[in-house]
């Protein structure tokens, strides 16, 4: 078995341990022998998305965000492409912002998105920063995901479905108990901490959709995951009393 | 801080009676440090200075320091107010000081959740900075996000920096937060690295390259205990044997040293009074216990972190290594920095390390961190209570124990050292006391 990784932007797009969500996709697979391809792309450098099994977009600072910004228009077709087949994406903060239709910045400047989902983003006065806990429905699951977030953007959905509802923290806008986007195969979402480490069945969620749209076969060999439901646990204990 | 509340100018009107005028050390990392080997060639060369504490460097902090060091009438006696500000309080005491001279370190990820990204807090430093014409600055010419401080504030400046040595990276897997010119957005081209973003550096596009230094360090040997280096500067070239580990250190004692020659101190002065420089709490201390080399370093982001381990894995002997991760206010709530820490590099070294105990409020987390680091699940121990977290790595069997902590984890892991094993004072050096 082999995935094809794709880690837009690495140099970039690498605040807040972002590269974790990578490392636990890549590890989780070898752990169980499944062979792991890892494309880490940089401005300008080619990569076909039809190609690729998994791709992680991070945040970065604004400037950061500007560069990839300009970069990533140019190759919006093909990710559209590639998503309506049914890509895995998970997209974290200024690249979760970056894939909605725009984001007005606090004196009114609109930046556009990629317009490939339906929802937009305003900047607000206050940073929404803190853990935070949202409830996510993967087909039969529902399980707790725990994570950190810091953004001014206030993202508000059109019509699409929300990657989970908030139980401690902000979320996407404060207001709606929204967290996140969820498309197809497309997670987005302003928690990082990182996510994927500390809740490893979302991580074994996205390796197994990987898998499935390859035909391959997607039942998961079991880990011991002690060390993750400890960091996880720590975190569920400290804000849901 | 009532004073503060009944006198907001308080910081301004005490720091300003000092003779000679105020001296501001700011960045992200090595500013106690510089502070205090700062503090230590001017008291040397006979100066009253005032300093502040370790980590009182916000606002209050500035003002504590400085009202402990007046008299009841409110008046200073001091010739140099030497003060460590947290780089984002710098704009608001710059203002209200008005300092003669600002030194600025480095720009590293630090506390994100507090001040948000870093470009913010940098172009917010340079337009306060801007608007005081008076002011010196020191810069470090091997941090691009320093070096542009030149252009964008237009203040006169003196550059320090390192030179090539054995142990730069060309290509660099380090934290890097500019690998874009912050003038024009171009990718910059680095000749080599020292770590992070740390290194040799030009702009192809808009010409920004890394300044010649005024005082630059080169031929440098990192010893187990000691740093040893050349400098050279206009008035010649002098050697400098640090009784500290770390280039990180190397570099704070370069900036201190460019901003006393900026003051026209004698050069081989200052020189001495660095070699006789003691390490404050939590910067690379030594203990002993029962006749073992234990070491305490407090770590507060991922540039710092990996200095950390690059000095655990120069010790190349069997270590146990205790690490304290909490996450209150002063450590900086969000912690997802320690996965853009190196601990990769560890695990190719797995035969040097016995035990990983992990402890303090996010113990667990550090403990995920190092599994995905590939290091062995059976070396890695989450024990909540510090206590017993201390003596389980003393008591292991390496032959060096080593305790990395963040900032709210290094008093109560000192106190729980000092108990059992002995402080060790390598040099007999005055400490240099938070008033003189």
């Amino acid at each position: 078995m082999k995935l094809n990784v794709c880690h837009l932007y690495p140099d970039l797009l690498n605040l807040y341990g972002d590269r974790g969500n990578v490392m636990a996709f890549k590890q989780r697979c070898s752990w169980r022998g499944i062979n792991i391809n890892l494309f880490e792309v940089n401005l300008g450098e080619q990569i076909n998305f039809k190609e690729m099994d998994f791709l992680f977009l991070g945040g970065g600072s604004d400037r950061e965000q500007n560069l990839i910004a300009a970069d990533l228009t140019q190759r919006t077709r093909d990710l559209k492409e590639a998503i309506e087949d049914g890509l895995v994406v998970l997209a974290i903060c200024g690249g979760y912002q970056l894939l909605g239709k725009y984001y007005r910045t606090l004196d009114g400047k609109i930046i556009s998105g990629l317009e490939l989902l339906d929802f937009y983003t305003e900047a607000g006065l206050k940073r929404f920063t803190g853990n935070i806990v949202i409830e996510v429905i993967l087909e039969d699951n529902i399980i707790q995901v725990v994570g950190f977030e810091n953004h001014a953007g206030r993202t508000f959905l059109g019509q699409i479905y929300p990657l989970g509802r908030v139980l401690s923290g902000y979320g996407n806008n404060g207001k709606d108990n929204k967290e996140g986007v969820r498309y197809k195969n497309v997670f987005c979402s302003y928690l990082h901490g990182p996510l994927l480490p500390k809740n490893p069945m979302l991580a074994d969620y996205l390796i197994a959709t990987a898998l499935k749209r390859r035909g391959q076969s997607y039942k998961l060999d079991f880990l011991n995951d002690s060390l993750e439901l400890a960091a996880q646990k720590s975190m569920l204990k400290r804000l849901l009393k | 801080m009532l004073a503060l509340k009944i006198c907001p100018e308080i910081t301004g009107f005490l720091a300003r009676q000092s003779r000679q005028g105020v001296i501001l050390v700011s960045g992200t990392n090595g500013k106690t440090t510089t502070n205090n080997m700062l503090a230590q060639i001017m008291k040397k060369a006979g100066y009253r200075v005032v300093v502040n504490y370790e980590g009182a460097n916000l606002i209050t902090g500035v003002a504590t320091a400085l009202i402990k060091a007046a008299d009841f009438k409110g008046k200073l006696e001091g010739d140099y107010a030497i003060l460590e500000v947290d780089e984002a309080a710098l704009p608001r005491i710059a203002q209200e000081v008005r300092p003669k001279m600002v030194i600025v370190t480095n720009f590293f990820r630090d506390q994100l959740d507090r001040y948000g990204e870093i470009d913010k807090t940098i172009a917010v430093l340079c337009g306060t900075l801007s608007k005081l014409p008076k002011t010196n600055l020191i810069l470090n010419a091997d941090d691009p996000l320093v070096a542009q401080f030149e252009k964008r504030t237009g203040l006169p400046v003196m550059y320090y920096g390192l030179g090539k040595h054995e142990r730069v990276i060309t290509a660099s897997s380090g934290v890097k937060e500019a690998k874009f010119c912050p003038l024009c957005g171009t990718k910059l081209t680095y000749a080599y690295y020292h770590y992070g973003q740390i290194g040799n550096y030009y702009c192809t596009e808009c010409g920004f390259a890394r300044p010649q230094p005024w005082v630059e360090g080169f031929q440098v040997k990192i010893g187990h205990k000691t740093v040893d280096c050349l400098v050279s500067c206009p008035k010649g070239v002098v050697s400098l044997n640090l009784p500290v580990y770390g280039l990180y250190n190397l570099y704070n004692a370069l900036a201190a040293l460019t901003a006393s020659l900026n003051l026209n101190l004698n050069l081989t002065a200052a020189i001495s009074a660095l070699q006789s420089y003691t390490p404050v709490i939590g910067r690379m201390e030594r203990y002993n216990f029962q006749g073992k080399p234990v070491f305490l370093n407090l770590v507060k982001n991922p540039a710092g972190f990996n200095e950390g381990l690059a000095a655990l894995l120069e010790m190349r002997e069997k270590s146990d290594v205790y690490l304290a991760i909490n996450d209150l206010d002063a450590d900086g709530r969000d912690i997802s920095w320690l996965w853009d820490v190196d601990f990769e590099k560890l695990a190719d070294k797995k035969e040097y390390f016995n035990i990983f105990i992990c402890t303090g409020t996010r113990g667990e987390e550090i403990a995920l961190r190092l599994k995905y680091a590939n290091l062995p699940v059976d070396k890695i121990k989450i024990c909540a209570n510090q206590k017993r977290a201390v003596k389980e790595v003393l008591s292991g069997i390496g032959k060096t124990a080593f305790l990395l902590t963040t900032y709210t984890a290094l008093a109560p892991t000192e106190k729980f050292l000092m108990k059992i094993a002995q402080k060790e004072r390598t040099y007999e050096a005055e400490c240099v006391s938070s008033i003189s």
